[in-house]
């Protein structure tokens, strides 16, 4: 990509966003559907944290990445991340606290006959958060660059 | 060992597109020839059966990866390639020639694909081990999952955590206080 093409990148495109305003709820059930489903199919927390992602920046494709970093809110970005982070921590820890080992699902059995399985589906969703956060903030950051706001690089 | 056409065709795309990264001069040629490299190879690991590791290649090293790359170079200023490859030094072509003889010269050694007799691996003892309880213990039909969530699951999280400081850092690095 040539200097001369500047930060003007977005270029506006009913078609792309018509597009995207179609595909964009569904490309986000699959993500869940991939981080709910991968313990019994393909896939995972990690994979459908990613596609989660890449629904922000298809969004950002379409409508431009300043505009949806302002309809974007940060706090939910921030919350998913660090909720990540606690809830699989916290399944953890909380095994231990009731007498059990780290992340030994069938201590909470008594309080739930399927522990284990849903146990390992919170923290599929917990790293999906995580991942999918992350992707976005590291899709804004980079797009800001560093020391300036993006749309005011100097020629 | 034989290729089947797919397979053949698969692997002929996946080197041809990793020698266009490594040679190819203009930045955003090499970006899309990696991107282009990382399809090729989810849909070899789809190929030997490892569909969890071929669905992350395709979503991060295809997907965000590229977009990351071309974020990177909208936002520098690369000089226009003024020949279409890069300048080849034969020092490094004949130490990643003999690199790739040595780890060449391991393949054969490899089992065949989808035979358990011989695989040392799939007959291995752990392996067996979770192949047969891993239903039984963690209500989870793939045993991939389980053992990435249950069995192994303070490796994850460790992962989940490398993850996550990952944006920290790059939050720090950039002086920055938002994900946005």
């Amino acid at each position: 990509m040539s200097a001369d093409e500047g930060p003007g990148l977005y270029v506006e495109s009913t078609i792309i966003m018509t597009t995207v305003r179609v595909v964009a709820p569904f490309v986000l059930t699959f993500a869940l559907f991939i981080m709910f489903h991968g313990a019994d199919s393909p896939g995972g927390g990690f994979q459908g944290g990613v596609i989660a992602g890449s629904v922000v920046m298809m969004l950002a494709f379409a409508f431009g990445i300043d505009a949806t970093r302002q309809w974007l809110d940060v706090r939910v970005v921030a919350a998913l991340a660090s909720g990540g982070v606690l809830v699989f921590a916290g399944i953890g820890l909380g095994a231990i606290a009731l007498g059990g080992q780290f992340l030994e699902y069938n201590v909470y059995l008594p309080y739930y006959s399927k522990a284990s399985k849903y146990g390992i589906e919170l923290v599929e969703l917990g790293i999906g958060g995580i991942v999918a956060s992350v992707a976005i903030g590291l899709f804004f950051l980079l797009a800001a660059g560093f020391g300036h706001v993006a749309g005011e690089v100097e020629r | 060992m034989s290729l089947t056409l797919l397979e053949g065709a698969l692997l002929v795309f996946v080197l041809a597109c990793a020698l266009g990264t490594a040679l190819l001069k203009d930045t955003l040629a090499a970006v899309i020839a990696f991107a282009a490299y990382s399809l090729g190879i989810s849909i070899i690991w789809l190929v030997l059966q490892a569909p969890d590791v071929g669905l992350t290649e395709a979503a991060v090293g295809a997907g965000i990866m590229t977009v990351l790359f071309l974020l990177a170079l909208a936002n520098t200023v690369t000089p226009d390639a003024d020949r279409l490859l890069e300048p080849v030094r034969w020092r490094t072509v004949a130490f990643v020639g003999a690199f790739v003889l040595v780890m060449g010269a391991t393949v054969p050694a490899l089992p065949p694909i989808g035979v358990a007799e011989t695989n040392p691996v799939l007959s291995g003892e752990v392996t067996q081990y979770y192949l047969g309880h891993a239903y039984k213990e963690t209500q989870v039909k793939n045993a991939v999952t389980a053992v990435l969530a249950a069995y192994r699951g303070f490796d994850t999280l460790g992962e989940a955590v490398v993850v996550f400081s990952a944006g920290v850092v790059a939050l720090s690095v950039l002086r920055r206080e938002v994900f946005a």
